[in-house]
């Protein structure tokens, strides 16, 4: 072993020392790389304003190109690229230089990506080398033409915004218009994905009947269990279960005597859970019965604070038999009392929910039940409640709970698990300390509840169901519609109440189906975009439109009443309240849908799911860390760079561990300070990335280097040609092979290189990542080879590597990339080469305010294209 | 395969191009809508827990009672378990080799939930279920029927997760609650209108009627593309609506007279063989009458007792589950045998009705348009592996039958898991290769005339 360990140390010297001797110099710091970078920004040296008034028609500017554009490309392109040799099917010198009129803008917008990213001319060919000022100048023409040709084309656009909310934003939508905060839409299909990775573009949501169907079905079920019929609450099932009784109860059967024990005792027990008296030491095992609903029980009490508890050591449970009483439906609020018998602050405890069921002797099921565990912050002096609210008919029940007959088992179990972290011993250990419990279904806070009441508004009018009706639906239709709806509509809908309501006993069954019909409107379903009359207002929609698009891209939802109001008023598009309500928007919680549903599809995060190998205690971790790096570069406004590398990590102790950084305690994700050697930072070497572009066993250098280009640079390779061959993995030559060696070998066969060329090396540069992301400096006890080179003959070492080539190099290219995601996204629909210029004028206004995230949202909420039809 | 669908690798192709899935969502699987005047396609399912006797060859009871036949595909010998289906033989084929891979080493008690679905749902823990294959079927012919299946068990209801009391599950994985008394099946078949579903109907079209106004007032204010997008959800809307008269004409259609003779609509199960011919004649008039072309029948649950253990009191035994823990005691592997003969026999009595009754409006007799499949997820104790399968007719849907399929490999004389009456069974390794039984599933589809080439995660079809 040790032996093994020299001969790494030796190689890795020697590779250090063969680049020493080779002449080049120590590699920058990522740090200078950074700065370095920004300065060669062409997006920071434009002086001239960008072309941005719609009046002016741009013209193409052919003499600068036949003056002195076509003699570089005479002399660096066209032995290849000419009459002689077309590679590529390129053939420059019948290229149409007019940009605007003729028809080659895709071929030079490739020529413009190859020159510019310095692939072309090849690095291998010194004899056609691009001077400096010739490069820089071609450049700047190409630039310049490729812009007025995308504004020319701005009023062409082949991508419509208007499209139907995406699954999530129509189930987030449902529960912020009625007050619902659970998931409602599940029985929707998952949505299909662009190859930008989005999954609200307009070009994919379509709708077919059997989902038609499934949002009328959603949207009736949703109302009802909004708002309640009737006037008189239903009966709860309540459950108290006091420690105190359940003390007093088992020790009255037994010899009291007996089940005194010491409390030492009682603490060291980890499996069985113990009832305790700390006043008297007294203590018990948690008896083992089936409980019973107290008749007339009323819930929501809240005892006085007892000396007896029961003990819940960490990681372990407590397993309530409820018998089979919980009803159908309904809200269930399980309440506990609950404190921590330590308050070492890195040591963390939370609560969890399981129901569980024994269908047969040899299968059971159990499922959690809480939408999310619940940090226990009281001390066991002053125990604290915590509430969880679980949706009976949601959740997977006994069946046979109403059998007649004793087979199978008719019971629930209830189970609060103690999720923790706890590492100390001896008396310095966590406990959870629990002293009243209250289980209580169905379960209203007030009544009627507040939901009930949100649709069913207070009203003088209330005796008349004709005026009182109206009052409902106008209400109703103006949130649903996110306008305001006319007379003549609110007609339509009461007659259909009129129709409806002979058949059903009170007002609000019947009206509860025809509040189900407005949310089947396309005009609940879709974001819809109107064509004025007006021909000068045409391009610009509405304020109304404008609230909805704010609220679709920053909360994934509908507007709430303040942004309706402002847009009703005319006044959301005033620059300092238009300012002031994305500030408001960005600060509320429901903002961090936005961080999680632009990360996820921007980085393609539902690739987790098609990868088996991540350990399920990391995974949600995994999915997190992405996420949490993107609200704090946003939340913090700092620069897009950090995506790139950052000098912190946003990490939980989960994926701490994980990634072996010490001392990070507690199951939320915050920013730690890393330092070099921790080989993290950014969000290239999270575990996400690197286990979701594995193969299940081991790195997969292609998919990473794929991902890289399709999601980080914005420069999708094509799709693989048919007739691809496999990699023969019976053939005894290719299993000896390394991974890497497979690739090289594969890259040479002539159908694959061109491809593989430009992908390959962003992938290996990976390779000291294994597939669930550790750092590693062997495989297979070989050294790894990180190495790569790219097709313009730039070598990219290890991660550092890429990280510092991207920020020497690519800065435009990555804020470019960023900004098109985000506003192709913020839009909702494919962008085009109709939309060019606006992103290119966006990414030079992020790039003058310091490449900050949070600059980026309003930059984007002003712009042209955000507030266009 | 050659009727591979066109819409399919247009699917394909597109994904390749980078196009993406523009298709929309359920109705890929069921393109090319058959026609209500086509020959019927029927689909029939039934399922019996607690598998089959396996002994071992060196057991004396090997050569009686073993489940499975002797010799090849042609020329194989039936035991006296499957003895009664040799009059049917030529309508008959019986599988081995065959089984859900993911299930084959959880214990047999979980796996009647996964015997149409092929889900991997484990035996402990978060449940998940995926669709029956009768329901992938029976959605491609929605509304063609009154019904768009007959779903039955003795149990009745939906049992629990691992512990089925229903075959058939939705696209969503829900179970699909199972009816068990012969009485309410035949109201629902043969007797009552519901009024309610009457009212609902006229509720849901006056709403359609307001979404397609409402939807008309909007498009005129998007321009040309915009309502381009807007027709796709109109288009939708038309849809329902056009079931919305398809459900009407069926409650308007008087429910169709049938011949009630052979049912005893009272009887239960522990009067096992009225019971059994009662739910068996039930199923025979439901297709018979077309008021649904697809029908599964759970023969009880996995484990233990309930009615279904009452049914070998038809041949003279108790507690039929309990005969699988008992086949090691003396006449045991008999006893299991002549239970699995009474169920054979059933079957086969209900094979010989379709075959003897011709297709009321269309080519041959109701057999030939009628895939039937009789089977369960377990072969030997606890076991799920090697199925024991047979199907019957379907000779007009492209089925040969009078065979015996073996599949798989190391396995031709059944002897893996047998003898075994301990759980050393289905925890032991998996010591010989078997195919996925998802492919005979794809298979069924196609000839049904199911576009797809897919099911429960497997692609590909059998060679059957």
């Amino acid at each position: 072993m040790n032996i093994l360990k020299i001969t790494i140390l030796f190689a890795l010297a020697g590779s250090v020392a063969i680049f020493a001797a080779d002449g080049q110099v120590t590699p920058v710091s990522l740090e200078a790389a950074r700065e370095q970078g920004r300065v060669k920004s062409r997006f920071l040296k434009e002086t001239k304003a960008p072309v941005k008034t719609n009046d002016v028609i741009p013209k193409a500017d052919v003499a600068y190109f036949q003056k002195s554009v076509m003699p570089i490309l005479k002399k660096s392109c066209m032995n290849c690229h000419g009459p002689k040799k077309s590679e590529g099917r390129l053939r420059i010198d019948t290229l149409n230089p007019d940009l605007l009129a003729g028809p080659d803008v895709e071929r030079w917008r490739e020529i413009y990506n190859a020159v510019s990213n310095s692939e072309m001319p090849p690095a291998d060919e010194p004899g056609y080398a691009l001077a400096n000022n010739d490069r820089a100048s071609m450049v700047d023409w190409l630039s310049d033409e490729l812009n007025k040709a995308s504004l020319v084309r701005r009023n062409t656009k082949d991508h419509s915004s208007f499209r139907r909310l995406t699954k999530y934003e129509y189930d987030y939508a449902l529960q912020d218009l009625l007050g619902l905060s659970y998931s409602l839409a599940n029985r929707l299909p998952p949505e299909s994905v662009t190859e930008d990775g989005f999954k609200n573009s307009s070009e994919l949501l379509q709708i077919s009947t059997m989902q038609f169907e499934a949002y009328r079905d959603i949207a009736l079920r949703a109302l009802k269990r909004a708002t309640v019929s009737g006037d008189r609450r239903p009966e709860a099932v309540t459950y108290q279960i006091s420690m105190r009784q359940e003390l007093e109860k088992a020790t009255a059967k037994k010899d009291s005597k007996e089940a005194v024990k010491g409390k030492k005792n009682a603490k060291t027990s980890k499996n069985q859970q113990q009832l305790l008296d700390q006043q008297t030491g007294e203590s018990i095992p948690f008896p083992a019965v089936k409980f019973a609903p107290k008749p007339n029980a009323v819930a929501g009490q809240t005892p006085d604070v007892s000396p007896v508890v029961l003990l819940l050591p960490s990681s372990s449970e407590l397993k309530l038999d409820l018998d089979r009483f919980l009803p159908d439906e309904g809200n269930m609020r399980v309440r506990v009392r609950v404190g921590r018998s330590t308050m070492n602050p890195e040591e963390f405890a939370s609560l969890r929910l399981m129901l569980s069921a024994h269908t047969s002797n040899d299968a059971n099921f159990s499922q959690v039940i809480s939408q999310r565990d619940i940090p226990v912050a009281a001390s066991a002096e002053n125990p604290e409640f915590i509430n969880f609210d679980v949706q009976l008919s949601d959740i997977q029940r006994n069946p046979f709970r109403k059998l007649t007959t004793t087979f199978p088992r008719r019971d629930e179990f209830l189970h609060i698990q103690n999720i923790s972290n706890a590492f100390k011993g001896g008396d310095e250990r966590l406990h959870l300390v629990i002293d009243y419990i209250e289980i209580s279904a169905p379960y209203f806070e007030q009544w009627p509840p507040k939901t009930h009441t949100n649709v069913f508004i207070e009203s003088a009018n209330k005796g008349d169901e004709q005026v009182y009706g109206r009052e409902v639906l106008t209400r109703f239709l103006r949130n649903v519609w996110r306008r305001p709806a006319t007379s003549r509509e609110v007609d339509q809908f009461m007659a259909l109440f009129a129709k409806y309501r002979p058949g059903f006993s009170t007002f609000e069954d019947a009206m509860v189906e025809v509040l189900a019909t407005a949310l089947a409107t396309p005009e609940f379903l879709y974001l819809t975009q109107r064509v004025s009359n007006d021909k000068s207002k045409s391009a610009t929609i509405s304020e109304l439109e404008l609230a909805s698009r704010l609220a679709v891209f920053l909360w994934s939802s509908i507007p709430d009443d303040e942004l309706l109001k402002l847009a009703e008023q005319g006044r959301l598009r005033q620059p300092d309240v238009l300012s002031g309500q994305v500030k408001r928007m960005l600060a509320d919680p429901r903002s961090r849908r936005f961080s999680q549903n632009f990360v996820e599809q921007w980085l393609g995060l539902d690739g987790l799911n098609s990868v088996t190998h991540i350990p399920p205690q990391l995974r949600d971790s995994i999915q997190e860390e992405p996420i949490a790096f993107f609200d704090e570069v946003l939340r913090q406004n700092r620069s897009i760079m950090d995506f790139i590398h950052s000098d912190y990590a946003v990490v939980n102790e989960n994926l701490a561990a994980h990634y072996g950084l010490p001392k990070i305690y507690g199951p939320h994700f915050r920013k730690v300070p890393i330092t070099a050697q921790s080989n993290r930072g950014g969000i290239l070497t999270d575990a996400a990335m690197l286990a979701m572009n594995s193969d299940g066993k081991d790195s997969n250098p292609l998919k990473r280097g794929v991902w890289m280009l399709k999601r980080i640079l914005h420069d999708p390779p094509p799709p693989p040609p048919p007739n691809v061959p496999e990699v023969d993995l019976t053939n005894p030559e290719i299993l000896k092979m390394t991974l890497k060696e497979r690739i090289v070998d594969h890259r040479n066969k002539a159908a694959c290189i061109s491809c593989h060329a430009k992908i390959d090396p962003w992938g290996i540069a990976f390779e000291n990542y294994d597939a669930l992301g550790i750092f590693r400096t062997s495989i297979k006890n070989k050294p790894v080879d990180a190495t790569s080179e790219l097709f313009n003959h730039q070598t990219l070492a290890g991660i550092d590597g890429v990280k510092r080539y991207l920020l020497l190099e690519r800065q435009d290219q990555f804020a470019r990339a960023m900004v098109h995601k985000l506003t192709a996204y913020a839009l909702g629909r494919p962008l085009s080469f109709g939309d060019r210029a606006d992103i290119d004028n966006l990414t030079a206004q992020l790039r003058r305010h310091d490449d900050k995230l949070g600059e980026l949202i309003p930059l984007i909420i002003n712009s042209n294209i955000f507030n266009s039809n | 395969m050659n009727n591979k669908s066109a819409l399919l690798s247009r699917r394909r192709y597109l994904q390749g191009t980078g196009v993406a899935l523009a298709l929309p969502w359920f109705e890929t699987f069921a393109i090319g809508k058959p026609n209500a005047n086509d020959t019927p396609k029927r689909f029939v399912s039934i399922y019996h827990p607690d598998g089959v006797g396996l002994p071992l060859k060196s057991d004396p009871a090997w050569k009686d009672w073993s489940w499975f036949p002797r010799g090849g595909e042609k020329d194989f010998e039936l035991t006296k378990v499957l003895d009664v289906l040799e009059p049917l033989r030529s309508e008959i084929t019986i599988y081995s080799g065959l089984s859900h891979p993911v299930a084959r080493k959880v214990h047999g008690h979980s796996n009647a939930d996964q015997y149409l679905t092929g889900a991997p749902i484990g035996g402990h823990g978060p449940y998940k279920n995926t669709i029956s294959l009768d329901q992938a079927y029976a959605e491609t012919i929605d509304s063609l029927t009154r019904h768009s299946s007959l779903v039955m068990s003795t149990n009745g209801g939906v049992g629990g997760p691992r512990g089925a009391q229903t075959q058939s599950f939705n696209r969503e994985g829900r179970p699909i609650p199972a009816m068990n008394k012969p009485k309410q099946i035949f109201d629902m078949l043969f007797v009552t209108t519901n009024k309610d579903a009457a009212a609902r109907l006229a509720r849901s079209k006056s709403a359609l009627d307001l979404l397609i106004e409402n939807t008309r007032s909007l498009g005129r204010e998007l321009s040309k593309r915009d309502q381009e997008t807007l027709d796709q959800y109109l288009y939708a809307v038309r849809d329902t609506e056009l079931k919305l008269v398809k459900a009407q004409k069926w409650i308007d259609t008087p429910v169709p007279k049938v011949d009630t003779r052979n049912l005893h609509l009272e009887a239960e199960p522990k009067e096992a063989r009225l019971y059994f011919q009662t739910m068996y004649e039930l199923i025979y008039l439901a297709f018979l009458s077309d008021s649904t072309r697809v029908a599964t029948f759970q023969l009880g649950r996995e484990n233990g007792e309930g009615p279904h253990d009452l049914l070998s009191r038809a041949v003279g035994l108790g507690a039929a589950h309990h005969l699988t823990h008992e086949v090691k005691k003396p006449g045991g592997w008999k006893n299991l045998g002549t239970y699995n003969r009474y169920q054979a026999e059933e079957f086969g009595r209900f094979i010989q009705r379709l075959k003897d009754t011709p297709e009321p409006a269309g080519k041959g007799n109701m057999l030939d348009n009628t895939f039937a499949m009789h089977g369960s997820a377990s072969s030997s104790f606890h076991l799920s592996r090697n199925y024991p399968i047979i199907s019957a007719g379907g000779k007009n849907l492209g089925f040969k039958n009078g065979r015996y399929l073996k599949f798989g490999k190391g396995n031709e004389d059944n002897q893996a898991g047998a003898g075994i009456d301990t759980d050393a069974g289905w925890q032991g390794k998996i010591e010989v290769e078997e195919l996925p039984l998802s492919k005979m599933f794809v298979t069924i589809l196609q000839r049904l005339g199911v576009e797809t080439d897919s099911f429960g995660g497997y692609s590909g079809t059998l060679n059957m």
